[in-house]
């Protein structure tokens, strides 16, 4: 096995507020491997963001405190580099892109004027010389005209048109790896399906490493090679994406796909998951999910009497397995090439605790057309 | 049940028919060429120098007691369709009929006593309810104004209301902000059934809420639909949630609708080329993804200029595959996004007006390439 790019080790991070210390992350460990997309994903909340802040020292120190951990990269540890080789490594190791493209680029600067301005900064090179590299970067991302629209604010873009020179502004020191914080949850489907294959395809072309942040289920299956799903700061299950699809392990990741409405899924009741996303100021104690989780609660119908414990979550009161409430559970490797945190897994108990690692490939990449007979295609696709 | 909320006894004369025998006679709301344009206004004295057309000349029905689908990508006109036939905005023209009388020409007293029975829910649950108001105020202020109940009556209305959408009655003395993004359009949705309607304009009503949380939100509205047997005129920009909440479904692509037809014909046959690439657009949750991804190129342009002929044109993949194929003296070459390309000569000169399709009846799309 090749060794990692990036490899986040038991990373634990703290917010200090009013009502106390919250833990936004605990003890997460990923690896991404060159050329890999690694989707995290989650609801609001679950700390998929500030762990990617965390990797880049993103986060407000104070309040936010990095507790434990390790990030390394290349056979450095991100989290102990002096600030001014960090200020290196962000933009030209690691580049980032966010959800709002508006508000990531400064509205009283012209593109060109951004783009170069990061390009100086990492590559010694002449004006001219930046310029032309900006303008390629632009070109890559599919913009038309490019040098034109150097001279154009972000104001006179659409957004799909932003999002693309954001990208095209984290791609122009060619990164290592790219972090994209739900890149396309602004953008509408088209445009969103516009965005995600120029990433695919940049990604394929340079070799750059993904880690894809994102809730969107979708977005993950045809994209991802590698999934974390992230509850209540904690990564409760991490597979390859075709084994996450096919066999769902934790009773979370089992809830989130039956809930999410598929085309073609005709009109009937929607499975849901009860209760709401924690707080992370208020977190159940035992496992995180025990409150909503239907696991728990089938089987304790069936569980003797000192086995299961009656509790009262979202204004329902239902009884669920006592160890559930009692302790967390860690995340084991229940399968090979499978971890996830859940006690009631058969596997369980028996199954090691061993850093998740994984070099997995996605089996199948979807395809795109722009011209041809799009009519056959969609009456033999779309309700197959 | 438990529910208190009067539904014979509103006053004024529009108490609700049997929705069976209605949904044969005439449907609830009509909609028909309602346009609303926006100027644009320019330079010192704010002279008009054109105008946005958001809805530009839509028609459809809603039945009572079913849902109808408006999808569309952002800008396409689907939130200013709602809001201008509930009035929140002026119509530049057309017409909305509501049980067959003229929506657009009640006024005073009567038009508030239309309104209780056409309510909205909006996508934002923080910035549609007042953050200074107790939830009870909020559900409750309604009852008021409209006279329907105060004090005592006020209060257990309110606490009937909360427990129908699954929240605690003792919830009433709380604030907004105390409460989590899916509780507060449980609240929104409280709000809009307190005057008992039978029609709801559910603007992206799932859109800001949590994947775990929205098909909690989803089945409550279907629900409420069964219970009380209300029409909905569903908003969304997510095909697969349209497609499993909606009986018909219409797709708006600038200011337009260019395809509408049941939600089962419409996703398994689509007519018009931008409906195709909407369905192909959205990402399956299939790690192995079967079907091609149709990716259009360009974008939406902007309503205030939108392109000659079929809006679509510029980006549509299907008149560029029928130029290629026919004969050349009826196709015309286009400059977009800074692409050459040859399109058919008839969609760029004319409109194709929204006209039945090979299907089931009622399909009806704006297309000049498809049959």
């Amino acid at each position: 096995m090749p060794d990692p790019l990036l490899a986040i080790k038991d990373l634990n991070v703290a917010f200090d507020t009013e009502r106390g210390q919250i833990r936004p992350v605990r003890d997460v460990s990923i690896d991404i491997y060159p050329g890999q997309i690694v989707a995290l994903v989650g609801e609001s909340g679950c700390g998929k963001s500030v762990t990617a802040l965390s990797i880049l020292r993103l986060i407000p120190q104070p309040p936010g405190k990095i507790l434990s951990g390790s990030v390394s990269m290349e056979g450095r540890n991100l989290l102990e580099l002096p600030e001014k080789e960090m200020r290196s490594v962000r933009g030209k190791d690691i580049a980032m892109i966010f959800q709002e493209p508006m508000t990531s680029l400064n509205p009283v600067y012209t593109i060109g004027d951004q783009i170069t301005e990061t390009v100086k900064l990492h590559q010694r090179v002449r004006n001219t010389e930046a310029v032309r590299i900006a303008e390629d970067a632009l070109k890559d991302v599919g913009i038309a005209d490019p040098r034109r629209r150097l001279n154009e604010y972000p104001h006179q873009m659409s957004g799909g048109m932003r999002q693309r020179v954001m990208i095209a502004m984290a791609l122009s020191c060619q990164p290592k790896l790219l972090i994209a914080d739900e890149p396309t949850t602004a953008l509408d489907v088209t445009i969103q399906a516009q965005i995600l294959e120029l990433l695919r395809k940049l990604q394929r072309e340079k070799g750059m490493s993904i880690l894809l942040i994102t809730h969107d289920l979708g977005v993950v299956a045809e994209n991802a090679d590698v999934v974390a799903v992230m509850y209540a700061s904690r990564v409760v299950e991490f597979a390859g994406v075709e084994d996450l699809f096919d066999r769902p392990q934790h009773p979370y990741t089992e809830g989130l796909f039956r809930a999410v409405p598929k085309l073609g899924d005709l009109r009937s009741r929607l499975e849901q998951i009860p209760g709401t996303v924690p707080n992370p100021a208020r977190f159940p104690g035992g496992c995180k999910f025990h409150p909503r989780c239907h696991r728990s609660r089938m089987l304790a119908q069936e569980a003797r009497g000192e086995d299961a414990v009656e509790i009262t979550s979202a204004g329902e009161k239902f009884r669920v397995l006592n160890r559930c409430v009692k302790e967390e559970p860690e995340l084991r490797e229940v399968e090979p090439a499978h971890w996830a945190r859940c006690h009631q897994l058969p596997q369980y108990d028996r199954a090691p605790v061993t850093i998740p690692k994984l070099e997995h490939r996605r089996e199948v990449n979807s395809q795109a057309v722009e011209e041809g007979d799009i009519e056959k295609i969609i009456k033999q696709e779309i309700h197959a | 049940m438990i529910d208190s909320v009067p539904t014979d006894s509103t006053p004024g004369s529009l108490a609700p028919a049997p929705a069976d025998s209605l949904a044969r006679d005439r449907p609830l709301v009509q909609v028909r060429d309602l346009k609303t344009h926006f100027p644009i206004k320019r330079g010192v004295f704010s002279k008009t120098v054109g105008y946005v057309k958001a809805v530009d000349g839509v028609s459809f029905d809603v039945q009572a007691g079913k849902t109808l689908g408006l999808v569309g990508e952002s800008g396409c006109g689907k939130t200013t369709v709602g809001r201008t036939l509930l009035r929140l905005i002026p119509a530049t023209s057309g017409s909305v009929h509501y049980r067959g009388s003229d929506f657009f020409a009640y006024n005073g007293q009567d038009l508030r006593r239309l309104r209780q029975k056409m309510q909205i829910i909006f996508q934002d649950p923080v910035s549609s309810l007042n953050p200074r108001m107790t939830i009870g105020n909020i559900i409750g202020e309604p009852l008021q104004v409209h006279g329907i109940a105060k004090g005592r009556a006020k209060q257990e209305m309110v606490a009937s209301l909360l427990n129908r959408v699954g929240l605690d009655p003792a919830y009433a003395v709380r604030y907004p902000h105390e409460f989590s993004g899916g509780q507060r359009q449980r609240i929104g949705i409280a709000r809009a059934l307190s005057l008992s309607p039978d029609f709801i304009v559910c603007d992206e009503p799932v859109s800001a809420l949590d994947v775990s949380i929205q098909s909690q939100i989803l089945n409550l509205l279907d629900d409420l639909q069964k219970e009380r047997s209300i029409a909905f005129l569903f908003i969304a920009h997510n095909l697969a949630v349209v497609e499993h909440f909606s009986d018909d479904v219409a797709v708006m692509y600038l200011g337009k609708i260019v395809e509408k037809a049941g939600s089962k014909e419409l996703y398994s046959n689509p007519k018009h080329p931008y409906t195709m690439a909407l369905l192909s657009a959205v990402p399956e949750p299939n790690p192995r993804p079967a079907r091609h991804r149709i990716v259009l190129t360009g974008e939406v342009p902007s309503p205030s200029n939108p392109p000659t002929g079929c809006p679509f044109h510029p980006r549509c993949p299907l008149t560029r595959q029928a130029a290629k194929e026919g004969n050349a003296a009826e196709s015309t070459e286009i400059t977009t996004g800074g692409r050459r390309l040859r399109v058919l000569q008839k969609c760029v000169a004319e409109v194709p007006p929204l006209e039945q399709k090979q299907g089931e009846a009622g399909h009806v799309a704006a297309c000049w390439v498809t049959k």
